[in-house]
C-alpha cells in the first residue's frame, strides 16, 4: 500500500517538475537529483526517476528498435541464406510496402525492407523496426498476388503492434532502462558499454527465441491475422487469400513438423474458423483481379 | 499518508502543465519523411523531414496531422512519423529550450544505438550484417509503390479501369 502511494507520489513529483512553466524548474530538478546521488540511500531515487521515464516495450524508441531489430536480422540470416532472384525479390517488396501504406504504422525509422530466404521451410519472419522474411518454400503455395498480399500484411501486423519488442521480457527492460537513466554520458563508458551489450545480447535472444522457436502467443497470432484482414481489404486485396493459403496447410505434416511458420502458429484450422469470422464482419470485400495475378505469375514463373 | 496539501500543490502544478502542453509540439522520429500539401501518401512534398525535426501541431485527422515547421512551412505528416518527446512539451517556453533539446538529445542516444550494435557485432562475427546491408539498400520508392497500385488497381486506384 505504501508503495503503491509514494509511486503515484514519485510521478507527480516528476510530472510536475518536468512540466511547470518555470525556467528554473529543468535546473531544479538537475540540482535535486545530484543532491539525491549523494547518498546512498537516496541512490534507489534516482533509480526510479530513470524507471519512470521508460518503463514499458513501448517506451523503445523508434532507433532503438531499428537496432534491436537489425541484429535480429543479422541473426536470422545467418541461420539462412538469401534467395538470389532480384525480380521475385523487389516483386515481394513492392507488394509489402504497398500494404504498409494502408496499415497503422505506414512510416518506421529506415522504412520496411522484404527479404525472401533460399529455404524450403515455410516460414514468414518479422523483425522489429521492419525488416521482414519470406521463405522460397511459403512463397511456392502462394497462387497469386492476394495470398502475398495477406501473408506480407499478417507480418506487418506483428510490427505494428510491436509483437517483436513484447517478447523481451519485463525483467530485462527494467533492468536496460534503470541502466540507462542513471548514466549521464552520451557516449558509454568502456564498461557502461560492456554491460549494455550484454544486456543487449538478453534483448536479442528473449525476441529470436519467441521468432524463431517458440513462437508467438495465439493472442498474438490471431491478433496478427485481424490486422492481416483489416490491412489487406484497405490495400484492395481479397482477404480471402489467407484463407486459400491456409487452406494449403491443413493435413500437411511435413509443415506442421517443420521449424516455420507452422509450427509457431496455432493450427491453420483454427485460423481459418476465425479469420473466416473476421472476414465475414467485414460484409462485401475487394475481389481478386486479373491483372494482379497475371505479373504476379510472371515474376512467380521464375521461382526455382 | 503525505499530507492532503502537498497532493493539492501537485495535483495544480500538473493542471497547470497539461495546460502548457496544449501548445503541441511532435518530433519527427524516423529516420526521414516528408511534410505532404494533403494528408495523403501519394500527395506532393512541401519539404523533406528528418529525426528530431520539431514541428507545432495545428490539426489531426484520419491519423494524418497537420504541423507547421520552424521555418513557417505548413503541411501533413503521417502521425506513425512523429511522437511527443517527454521533453517537447517545455518547449513552450523558449528559456527551457535549449536545455530541454540537451536532455533529449542525450536520452536518446544513450539507448541501444550504432556504439552498442558494433560492440555487439565485435563479440558477435557469425551475424550476419552484410546481408543486413544488402536488405536495406532495397528501395522502392513512393512512385513505384504508386505506380504498383494503379495498375493492380489497388488501395486509391481501386476500380479505376
Amino acid at each position: 500500500m505504501k508503495t503503491q502511494a509514494s509511486r503515484i507520489l514519485g510521478i507527480l513529483v516528476m510530472v510536475g517538475a518536468l512540466l511547470t512553466p518555470s525556467p528554473a524548474s529543468f535546473g531544479q530538478l538537475g540540482g535535486v537529483l545530484s543532491k539525491v546521488k549523494k547518498t546512498a540511500d537516496d541512490a534507489k531515487k534516482v533509480v526510479e526517476v530513470g524507471q519512470k521515464l521508460r518503463s514499458g516495450f513501448s517506451d523503445i524508441t523508434e532507433e532503438e528498435e531499428y537496432y534491436i531489430g537489425r541484429s535480429v536480422a543479422a541473426m536470422i540470416l545467418s541461420k539462412y541464406p538469401v534467395y538470389q532472384n532480384a525480380p521475385l525479390n523487389q516483386y515481394v517488396n513492392l507488394v509489402g510496402n504497398a500494404v504498409t501504406v494502408y496499415s497503422d504504422r505506414p512510416e518506421i525509422y529506415a522504412g520496411y525492407h522484404f527479404q525472401v530466404l533460399d529455404t524450403e521451410e515455410v516460414n514468414a519472419l518479422a523483425a522489429p523496426g521492419g525488416l521482414i522474411f519470406v521463405s522460397k518454400g511459403l512463397l511456392r503455395r502462394c497462387q497469386d498476388e492476394e495470398m502475398l498480399g495477406l501473408i506480407l500484411a499478417h507480418e506487418i501486423g506483428h510490427v505494428a503492434a510491436k509483437h517483436g519488442l513484447q517478447a523481451i521480457k519485463k525483467s530485462r527492460l527494467t533492468e536496460v532502462f534503470t541502466s540507462l537513466g542513471i548514466q549521464a554520458a552520451q557516449q558509454f563508458g568502456p564498461q557502461e558499454l560492456a554491460q549494455l551489450t550484454t544486456m543487449f545480447e538478453g534483448v536479442l535472444s528473449d525476441i529470436v527465441e519467441q521468432l524463431v522457436e517458440r513462437g508467438y502467443s495465439r493472442a498474438s497470432e490471431y491478433e496478427a491475422d485481424g490486422l492481416a484482414v483489416t490491412y489487406g481489404i484497405r490495400t484492395g486485396f481479397d482477404p480471402k487469400g489467407i484463407v486459400r493459403f491456409l487452406q494449403t496447410m491443413v493435413g500437411d505434416k511435413s509443415a506442421a513438423s517443420g521449424k516455420g511458420w507452422f509450427k509457431t502458429h496455432p493450427t491453420p484450422e483454427q485460423r481459418i474458423a476465425g479469420l473466416n469470422k473476421q472476414i465475414a464482419a467485414f460484409g462485401e470485400g475487394p475481389q481478386i483481379e486479373d491483372a494482379r495475378t497475371k505479373r504476379f505469375q510472371q515474376v512467380f514463373s521464375g521461382l526455382k | 499518508m503525505k499530507k492532503p496539501r502537498t497532493l493539492v500543490v501537485l495535483l495544480a502544478a500538473l493542471i497547470v502543465a497539461l495546460a502548457i502542453a496544449a501548445a503541441d509540439i511532435v518530433v519527427v522520429k524516423i529516420q526521414t519523411t516528408q511534410l505532404r500539401k494533403n494528408p495523403q501518401f501519394f500527395a506532393p512534398t512541401v519539404v523533406a523531414l528528418k529525426a528530431g525535426d520539431k514541428l507545432e501541431k495545428m490539426s489531426e485527422a484520419n491519423g494524418w496531422i497537420q504541423v507547421k515547421t520552424t521555418a513557417g512551412l505548413v503541411g501533413w505528416v503521417h502521425s506513425s512519423a512523429v511522437g511527443t518527446s517527454k521533453f517537447a512539451l517545455t518547449a513552450a517556453n523558449k528559456d527551457m529550450k535549449t536545455q530541454a533539446t540537451a536532455s533529449e538529445v542525450a536520452l536518446a542516444a544513450k539507448g541501444f544505438n550504432k556504439q552498442v550494435e558494433d560492440s555487439y557485432r565485435a563479440k558477435h562475427a557469425e551475424a550476419n550484417f552484410a546481408a543486413v546491408e544488402a536488405m536495406l539498400l532495397i528501395k522502392v520508392s513512393l512512385a513505384q509503390i504508386e505506380d504498383f497500385l494503379k495498375k493492380g488497381l489497388l488501395g486509391d486506384f481501386r476500380g479505376v479501369k
